[in-house]
């Protein structure tokens, strides 16, 4: 059977992210039947692993900031869909590896606690991650206003959908909100290369971080319109980002909340109407320079 | 030389994912970073970085003496190092001292070796620091 995910990790000796990204790849690739592609041979004999990349997602593990993994994917136009930087998640954890090879003493344990964290992400059931399982829910809108400047069009869906001024929208059915960004947005951001959405079960506040957004211009973090706990990401955007782009307010929805305060989250939102009018300063105010 | 008045060696390992002779060469090289040597400040040139355009990495492997340590006969850090820094001063290759059958096959993570494959890792590290007395012997 084909592997399901294919990882690519940093394998650095001389700093022990680098160390630690092996001990992971190692770890999720026993745990998921996952293949390693080693970083060097695929510099040197890349055909070696064409097939294997065709087959499976990719997932990336960077040690340290450097990011040699994602540059060796980007050099290659390797398609990613995850990326894990042990940096970041020794951050999270307060824990400090050290500048040379050395592994600390509390690292298999940090390993351990990483893996725990993305274990839902790569094993789909145990995540209750069902893709399309409210696909009926959130109709797409019905009808959209349109700004016009110059050869750009801006829409705006005019019914069912909030929007905070960092250009992020959420469509509220019941309890549950899908969010994503503004077509203004995604047009400034122009060819979307890679979306992190947050995880499942993570739980978000009214403007807080919801996730990155990379496109060849610059890296957006997510400002979430609403308060809640993520209870669905869309697959189909970490395969094809390019969704984002081509339609932003359905295809390209990012993720679904349970949203747990939405009546006082509502104060500080705009509707499709009033967005529109800051949508228009953006637009001016943009054009004037500002 | 360095600040300590030590002659700098490079060392340049496989990365090691592709064959189990990669967590070998790994290994060893961490075994001689942590062997004292006086009159040696070891240096690890971290492959991927060196390969993906390090700069840095590839200025030291052409200004100091540097070993190649490969897990294999596809000898990458050897063929990425004369190709983007110039010719070695040294050259291990695991398989050419360990069979590869008793290698094994598969990836070969660092928790699990077994008693032979720990005597391996220093059979190879011993091979390394052979290669540094023979840069000492000759200038």
């Amino acid at each position: 059977m084909a592997a399901k995910y294919v990882i690519l990790p940093c394998n650095g000796l001389d700093k022990e992210a680098g160390c630690l990204a092996r001990e992971l790849a190692l770890k999720m690739a026993a745990a998921t039947g996952s293949e390693i592609i080693c970083p060097v041979l695929y510099q040197t004999a890349p055909s070696r692993y064409a097939s294997l990349l065709q087959e499976g997602s990719l997932v990336v593990i960077d040690g340290c900031a450097t990011r040699c993994a994602s540059r060796i994917a980007a050099n290659n136009n390797l398609k990613i869909y995850r990326k894990i930087t042990m940096a970041e998640e020794a951050k999270k954890r307060d824990y400090n590896p050290g500048p040379d090879w050395r592994v600390g003493a509390g690292a298999a344990a940090f390993v351990e606690d990483v893996w725990r964290s993305w274990q839902p992400v790569f094993m789909e059931a145990e995540a209750g991650r069902v893709p399309g399982e409210n696909a009926g829910l959130f109709a797409g809108p019905l009808e959209y206003a349109i700004h016009r400047h110059d050869k750009f069009i801006f829409r705006v869906p005019l019914a069912g959908f909030y929007f905070n001024e960092n250009d992020c929208w959420v469509q509220v059915e019941g309890n549950r909100g899908r969010v994503g960004i503004s077509d203004y947005l995604q047009q400034n951001l122009s060819d979307i290369t890679f979306v992190t959405p947050p995880d499942p079960g993570t739980e978000v506040e009214q403007f807080g971080e919801m996730g990155t957004i990379e496109s060849a211009k610059a890296v957006y973090e997510l400002v979430s319109p609403v308060t809640g706990r993520v209870v669905a990401v869309n697959e189909a955007i970490l395969e094809a980002p390019e969704l984002i782009n081509e339609n932003p307010y359905e295809k390209g929805w990012i993720a679904e909340l349970e949203l747990t305060n939405f009546e006082a989250d509502r104060e500080f939102l705009l509707d499709g109407q009033r967005y529109m009018e800051v949508l228009k300063e953006k637009v001016a105010d943009f054009n004037a320079g500002k | 030389m360095n600040e300590e008045g030590k002659l700098s060696i490079g060392l340049i390992s496989c990365s090691g994912e592709a064959c189990p002779g990669g967590t070998i060469s790994r290994l060893a090289t961490q075994k001689v970073l942590r062997s004292i040597r006086p009159g040696y400040h070891f240096v690890t040139i971290c492959l991927p970085l060196f390969m993906a355009g390090g700069e840095e990495e590839r200025n030291f492997a052409r200004d100091y003496p540097t070993i190649t340590i490969d897990g294999c006969e596809k000898c990458c850090a050897l063929k990425a190092t004369e190709a983007l820094s110039g010719p070695v001063s040294g050259k291990v290759v695991v398989t050419d001292l360990v069979a590869g059958e008793r290698l094994g096959e598969g990836t070969l993570a660092t928790r699990e070796l077994t008693t032979e494959q720990k005597a391996m890792v220093d059979q190879v590290a011993a091979a390394i620091l052979e290669q540094v007395d023979k840069i000492n012997r000759e200038g």
